[in-house]
């Protein structure tokens, strides 16, 4: 690792910026096409199925048009009628059988609908399948890769805008796909009819294309009119909600305030302004309705009148005017879906782009290129020497720090709040890159250790304690399978946890919620004592937790600290007046700097800050207080 | 909202009853709606010309006759009278049912805003919140959508029946059997999709859940060197929600390929016993043409029915829970009786007060009786849960207390105007609570008027006027999600200002001081008996430095009184006060040490 290469500073406001897609943008398409190629034999299934289909969906009406109207009952069909050789067929079929023409039609129309609706089925099935999965591999992979970003990642981007991007971003993509796999199923049959009508009457087949910008035309100022009014009403409606929730959170106060009139009348005017965007996008809705139906039925007033002429004309039959009609549906809706499916479409761009950001985020803590294996057991020496150490250039956190735990030695950190507490512990279990030879471990550089090698090592328990779904066994084994069921007994035992497990309904195989609603804050304390104590690591470190416990549970905790640090290397951000006693030596931190370090009577001794910090935090009576405390 | 898979359906009976109830919300716009229902009767009528001149176009066709001029504008004409109609006819109903959800919310909100602890413990927040939300809109939904499909389902088998007999009685009989099919098979799919999309959603809260939870956890995972561990569990997620949204799309896409087939037994039926009759020359060729035309009018709205059943089901379900709060009599009445005085002096009086909460066995109040005169500051204290609280709720009607046990200035508390009690008697809660407003708002809640001096004075006694001067926006700082959070103490500091700033002859301080560091509660207690002078002010507290200087201190148990007197005389008796005090002298606070570090 490079020593001298500052870090470049990273712009998380990227991550939280608002990304609004308003362009197609193909790149990200086409990027997003790699999490599907390895389903892409179903996906050419689909596209061949799709295909068919289709043909099959536009013979239907032909049977009835050209085959029974024209064939079968008016005995006139032109010879160049593009009928996909139905005609014949069902002659075959009906000479084979022996039947009439018009049942052999009805055997065959009945035939082509199955065969449509299997075909179909299919295509849709193996367009999903692999939609789904990809999605699913898609998903997986941006887990995996937020999973592995470091803790400076996680100081910055709040948890809730990275979340979104594992769930609704992906559903988003999945709509995008699922649109466009909705618009080939509409746009394939729209082709093979327009093939077919081409076939019949060019002129008229001309003519009806061109209502299509007129329907496309409106479609998309129906669409820009009601984008607004739909985010209007949803606006209105959240702030409506939102006030609702308020005035019950606060309903005492109100109550108490006599403010419910003034409430009302505030809610009144949110809802009268809902009201009046749902009254005018329910305008805009009904008006668009019924415009593409009335528009098809339009269409077939001039088939009909067109029609009529080149019957007379002898240049169309009787059966080709009515399959005209029956293609009108098939030509104009592709348009409308189309239209609603613009804004999935970009909604979905923006989703992708926020996707791919994530994914795109390379920040990681380094790892050695030739990482040193650890001995099977270390000695436990900790040494800080000269650290520096910056989460940003601008305001050095640890100041020249250095110090050296012995082996087995138990230190106390104390200091007020900001002082780099934290941040030592945090770099000890190399949470955050730091330059090289600055902190040896049994005089090794820890930056020539790899991070998970290290971290089984370095035993941490912090104040914001994570419990994993599953048993509570399943909690202090974590997987290792070195952890047997009676090694987390005894452990649990050892750290004063077993005497609630075993109350609970079904002791070690009691299953906990990723909250641990079930247990109280100080429970939790020790059972994260005993799984650290079942990894049995030859550091350990520990940020005191500083939640009221209740003073039983506490003196629990306090004998549970005790066992756990026995001849064990041990740094403790304390907070408990015991714990300092108890510890070999007391390091005082201000400021990134190291301020005093000795034992505790030392310490006191010398009469410096932690003698300050002592007798304001341990020794204060309430109504003395001195005047500094309150200034800063 | 998500659709839950236990939601109830309601027998028919219980199903239209529950639906009855809203007639008192429809009932006043009920003219859009009749409006509605004839202008979509006469829109179908128009429709129904579409298929009729066709026929009529065709059948001159086919007996040579080309001039098709009058049939065809007929079909146009139609179309457009037809458009304007039913465009008119949809706004209608919509806007009723925009009238009716307005009119909903008004109500449910005015209607919590009546209610009191007692109702709230036995509904949460989050429960009323899915009722106004999810179910009003499921009613807005039923009047808009249900009513629309429905009145278009009977309307189209009507009219499209109607012309089909007239054309053809013998094919119209055999169109019948496939209705019911039709019908039922969207009744059975839109469960099976209901249910598959409920499975979905339920999968989908799971993924938000776990990614949430994981990612909270980062730290501890990435430390235990648990990131494996944890992929695989959430590939296993994953998959299972994989699983689901790929049954629900197989669910979707077979619905999609049976539905039309089922009713291609009607264009089946058609092109079999029709295109007979045409042959044997009973029916018009253009006629035949139509009623392939006519069954589509008919089939199209069957194939939403299970959609509109459900709609109605789950409306029916909607339109209980919101009577069910509706129905529910406002807590706290306020019908003030004779002869209470307008300005209170300030006395209270309680008089063998007994209370328990409805449900419970043990009483939260036993024959309790003290009293404060004009002027006085007592201090209430005694362990969580020993009727502090509710004694306190019971002198401003938070909780009704029983006739004649609780008095002001003489009179019982319900003979006054609420508002006039809760002017007066300014209770600050236990829990501070803000609103997501700006400061001053918050501070000046009860009476948004008044001026900027009066509130910088109120945040000055409560000593908030260093925090507020820190802030950038001042006064104007907005609190909550969106703006600043503030830690507990300013918190409470805020809504003690809220309680000092209406100067009301009588004060009830609920455990206000809390989290409020000695030196600060010191000055604030300073404050109060410079301001409070003539005036009543009630404390309660856990600790013995605020209590000590009240004219009389009463400890609680239980529900009854159980020391009472000055500072000095239950130091002498020796009891639980007296314990308390050494304690608290001894060992100081435990949540002292925390302040200290951070303010040093």
């Amino acid at each position: 690792m490079n020593t001298t290469q500052k870090k470049n500073p990273r712009d998380y406001a990227m991550f939280d910026a608002d990304i609004s897609g308003a362009v197609l943008n193909l790149k990200l398409l086409r990027r997003l096409l790699k999490w599907l190629v390895p389903y892409k034999a179903s996906l050419a299934l689909s596209t061949v199925l799709v295909l068919i289909a289709s043909t099959l969906q536009v013979m239907l009406p032909i049977i009835i048009s050209l085959v029974a109207i024209d064939h079968i009952i008016r005995g006139e069909s032109s010879s160049d009628s593009p009928d996909f050789g139905l005609i014949d067929f069902n002659s075959n079929i009906a000479d084979t059988l022996g039947i009439p023409e018009l049942v052999a039609a009805c055997l065959l129309y009945g035939a082509i609908q199955l065969a449509w609706a299997f075909c179909g089925h299919a295509h849709r099935m193996t367009l999903i399948g692999p939609v789904i999965n990809g999605l699913r591999d898609l998903r997986l992979d941006l887990f995996r890769h937020l999973e592995t970003r470091p803790s400076s990642f996680y100081d910055r981007v709040a948890v809730g805008r990275i979340m979104t991007r594992v769930t609704n971003d992906v559903e988003a993509l999945y709509e995008l796909l699922r649109g466009l796999g909705t618009l080939v199923g509409e746009f394939v049959p729209f082709f093979v009819a327009l093939a077919v009508m081409l076939a019949i009457d060019v002129q008229l087949t001309l003519a009806l294309l061109l209502a299509l910008p007129i329907l496309a035309m409106v479609t998309y100022l129906f669409r820009r009119k009601t984008r607004f009014l739909f985010r209007q009403t949803r606006q209105t409606l959240s702030n409506l909600n939102q006030s609702l929730q308020e005035n019950l959170a606060g309903l005492q106060v109100v109550q108490l305030s006599d403010r419910q009139q003034h409430n009302l009348d505030r809610y009144t005017q949110i809802n009268e302004k809902n009201r009046l965007f749902e009254h005018r996008l329910a305008r805009v809705e009904t008006l668009y309705g019924a415009f593409n139906e009335s528009l098809a039925q339009i269409a077939i007033g001039l088939i009909l009148y067109y029609g009529a002429s080149q019957l007379m004309n002898i240049t169309m039959t009787v059966g080709e005017v009515v399959l005209f009609t029956q293609f009108v549906t098939m030509l104009f809706h592709p348009i409308v879906v189309l239209g609603e499916q613009t804004n999935i479409l970009f909604r979905a761009m923006a989703s992708g782009e926020r996707i791919f950001q994530a994914l795109d985020w390379d920040e990681i803590i380094h790892e050695p290129s030739q990482p040193v294996a650890l001995p099977s057991r270390l000695r436990g020496e900790v040494e800080f020497r000269n650290v520096r150490f910056a989460y940003d250039a601008t305001m050095p956190v640890l100041d020249d720090v250095s110090f050296t735990i012995a082996p087995g030695e138990k230190l106390a950190i104390v200091g007020p709040t900001g002082s780099g507490k934290s941040t030592l512990i945090r770099l000890l279990g190399r949470f955050y890159d730091f330059d090289d030879e600055q902190i040896f471990l049994d005089g090794l550089d820890l930056n020539r250790i790899h991070s998970a090698d290290l971290r089984r090592r370095v035993g941490v328990v912090l104040q914001d304690f994570h419990i994993f779904s599953g048993s509570i066994y399943d909690n202090i084994a974590l997987g290792n399978p070195k952890v047997t069921l009676e090694r987390a007994i005894e452990a649990a035992t050892i750290v004063n946890a077993h005497d609630f497990i075993s109350q609970l309904p079904e002791g070690y195989h009691t299953p906990l919620t990723e909250r641990g609603q079930n247990l109280s804050q100080g429970q939790r304390q020790l059972l994260a004592f005993a799984r650290v104590l079942a990894a049995d690591p030859e550091i350990l470190v520990l940020d005191e937790a500083t939640a009221n416990i209740d003073t039983e549970t506490e003196l629990l905790i306090q004998e549970a600290v005790e066992r756990l640090t026995k001849g064990r290397t041990s740094i403790i951000i304390a907070h408990r007046l015991q714990t300092i006693q108890e510890a070999d030596r007391v390091l005082v931190l201000e400021q990134g700097r190291v301020a005093e370090i000795g034992s505790h009577e030392e310490l006191l001794a010398a009469n410096g800050l932690y003698a300050t910090l002592h007798s304001l935090q341990f020794q204060s009576d309430a109504d003395s207080l001195p005047e500094t405390s309150s200034a800063s | 909202m998500k659709p839950t898979t236990d939601e109830p359906t309601l027998p028919p009976t219980a199903l239209l009853a529950s639906l009855w109830q809203l007639r008192r919300f429809i009932g006043p716009h009920r003219r859009g709606l009749y409006i509605g229902i004839t202008a979509f009767g006469i829109a179908r009528i128009f429709e129904a010309m579409v298929p009729v001149l066709t026929a009529v176009s065709i059948n001159r066709m086919v007996d040579g006759d080309f001039d098709v001029t009058y049939p065809v504008l007929g079909i146009i004409g139609a179309v457009l009278i037809r458009y304007c109609v039913v465009s008119f006819a949809r706004f209608s109903v919509r806007r009723v049912a925009l009238k009716v959800s307005y009119d909903l919310r008004q109500a449910f909100f005015n209607k919590l805003q009546q209610q009191g602890s007692e109702f709230f413990s036995q509904f949460s927040i989050g429960d009323m919140m899915t009722r106004a939300v999810a179910d009003i809109s499921l009613i807005q939904r039923l009047i808009s959508m249900g009513t629309i499909l429905l009145i278009i389902m009977v309307y189209a088998t009507v009219v499209g029946f109607g012309f089909m007999l007239y054309y053809s009685p013998w094919l119209t009989l055999l169109l019948l059997p496939p209705m019911p099919l039709v019908f039922f098979y969207a009744q059975y799919s839109a469960k099976a999709m209901g249910e598959a999309s409920a499975q979905v959603q339920d999968r989908l809260s799971d993924l938000g859940t776990h990614t949430q939870e994981n990612l909270s956890g980062i730290r501890t995972i990435q430390a235990m060197v648990q990131e494996e561990n944890e992929i695989a569990r959430f590939a296993s997620t994953n998959q299972a929600y994989a699983d689901v949204f790929y049954e629900q799309g197989r669910i979707n896409s077979a619905m999609s390929s049976w539905m039309p087939s089922l009713a291609a037994i009607c264009s089946l039926t058609i092109l079999g016993y029709g295109g007979s009759q045409v042959l044997d020359g009973t029916l018009a060729v253009g006629d035949f043409v139509a009623f392939f035309m006519f069954v589509n009018m008919v089939v199209q709205p069957f194939r939403v029915a299970g959609f509109i059943v459900n709609l109605f089901q789950r409306a029916g379900v909607a339109s209980r829970r919101l009577f069910e709060v509706f129905d529910r009599p406002a807590e706290i009445t306020d019908e003030p009786g004779d002869g209470a005085p307008v300005e209170l002096a300030g006395s209270i009086d309680i008089r063998e007060l007994s209370y328990s909460y409805p449900g419970a066995t043990t009483k939260a109040i036993d024959n309790l009786s003290l009293g404060v005169a004009p002027g006085e500051t007592i201090a209430i204290m005694g362990r969580v849960g020993s009727g502090k609280t509710t004694l306190l709720k019971q002198m401003v009607r938070l909780i009704d207390p029983p006739k004649n046990s609780v008095f002001i200035d003489g009179h019982p508390v319900a003979d006054y105007p609420l508002t006039q009690l809760r002017t007066q008697v300014a209770l600050v809660p236990q829990d501070p609570f803000l609103f997501a407003e700006p400061l001053k708002s918050n501070i000046t809640y009860d009476d948004p008027a008044r001026s900027l001096e009066k509130i910088w004075e109120a945040a000055t006694s409560a000593d908030l006027k260093d925090t507020i001067s820190d802030f950038p926006d001042q006064l104007d700082t907005l609190i909550g999600e969106r703006g600043v959070t503030l830690s507990g103490g300013q918190k409470q500091r805020a809504t003690l200002a809220r309680g000092l700033i209406r100067h009301a002859p009588i004060l009830i301080l609920d455990d206000c001081f809390s989290a409020v560091d000695t030196e600060t509660e010191e000055h604030i207690l300073g404050e109060l008996k410079r301001l409070r002078q003539q005036q009543t002010t009630v404390l309660v507290s856990h600790r013995v430095s605020t209590a000590r200087h009240a004219d009389r201190i009463y400890v609680m148990d239980a529900g009854r009184i159980i020391e009472s007197g000055r500072h000095e005389d239950l130091l002498a008796n020796q009891g639980y006060y007296a314990e308390l005090e050494r304690v608290q002298r001894e060992g100081g606070e435990e949540d002292d040490l925390e302040r200290l570090r951070v303010n040093s």
